[in-house]
């Protein structure tokens, strides 16, 4: 195929009417081919399968957190019962002031308390 | 399952088989189309590094826009118009990149394939495919790379790009003046 007849091609592909099927075909048999370079799939999986790891890791991570969060909160809930517990049988009530240790102050205690004698 | 093995496997069950993560059938989906997008992206902006980084981003975002395809559409025209979009993006952000830095505001970068051509006679046609695109306004070039290289109908043209069928062909006519002139000169 001359110039002339590639030149005639390009004014074709842009008539409305006319069928552009073969064209691709035609200029690629006269060397207009375009190409990515080789191993461009590989590099596409790579980066989107990469990818993936990097966001299954951080998945696993957060899950991890999460489930340490979890045993941390209920060995603290379990540490509150314990002390209620020893509170009640110790003070034998819950109020504010067996929680702070006054329940039922006698008046030296808190002289010693206070003037620390 | 092998490289390869999923070589006579329907679209379908290769989108399907992509977004549960089978990165075989994503393989394969970038085997039947690269050179679709090369012929797009390149067509485009000829070729340069940045047209291998756009056809990796063409991938890329098919990739996680699958579980949004309906199948309504070919899968082949759903990726022209990824390849498209992306490509009219990089035109307009090196026009305004470049008429920040220089005088010709609509100066682009467009190089073309450097290939060993066997023939003289080759290398010339795509010499000259290269630099009559290369002259064309984008939105031109956009329609003739559509025809030409992709040889796809007015109809599917004006589909894949969103535009009206009536923009399209007063597009052709007028890309068909501009190209007539262009080509006088080469």
């Amino acid at each position: 195929m001359n110039l002339s007849e590639i030149k005639e091609l390009f004014i074709r592909s842009l008539d409305a009417k006319a069928s552009t099927e073969d064209i691709p075909g035609k200029l690629e048999e006269n060397g207009v081919y375009f190409n990515f370079k080789p191993g461009f799939s590989d590099k596409v999986l790579e980066i989107i399968f990469s990818t993936g790891v990097v966001v299954k890791r951080e998945a696993e991570f957060v899950k991890n957190l999460n489930n340490a969060f979890y045993r941390i909160a209920l060995t603290g809930v379990a540490a509150i019962i314990v002390l209620l517990i020893s509170i009640f049988l110790m003070e034998g009530s819950l109020s504010f002031n067996s929680f702070l240790g006054l329940n039922d102050p006698a008046g030296e205690d808190i002289v010693c308390l206070l003037t620390g004698i | 399952m092998v490289k390869g093995s999923y070589r006579r496997i329907g679209e379908d069950e290769l989108v399907r088989a992509s977004i549960g993560g089978d990165k075989l059938a994503f393989d394969e989906i970038v085997t039947r189309y690269q050179g679709m997008v090369a012929r797009t992206v390149k067509g485009m902006i000829g070729d340069s590094v940045f047209s291998e980084d756009i056809g990796q981003e063409v991938f890329i975002k098919l990739f996680y826009s699958l579980p949004e395809f309906r199948g309504e559409a070919k899968l082949s025209t759903y990726i022209q118009k990824i390849a498209v979009n992306l490509t009219l993006n990089e035109i307009k952000r090196r026009k305004r990149f470049f008429s920040m830095f220089s005088q010709k505001g609509n100066s682009e970068m467009h190089e073309f394939e450097v290939v060993d051509y066997d023939t003289e006679e080759k290398k010339d046609a795509a010499e000259i495919v290269g630099k009559a695109l290369k002259s064309l306004d984008p939105k031109f070039r956009v329609i003739v790379m559509m025809r030409m290289l992709q040889g796809y109908s007015t109809k599917e043209t004006a589909e894949i790009l969103d535009l009206p069928l009536g923009t399209v062909l007063s597009r052709l006519s007028r890309a068909q003046e501009q190209l007539k002139d262009i080509l006088k000169k080469l």
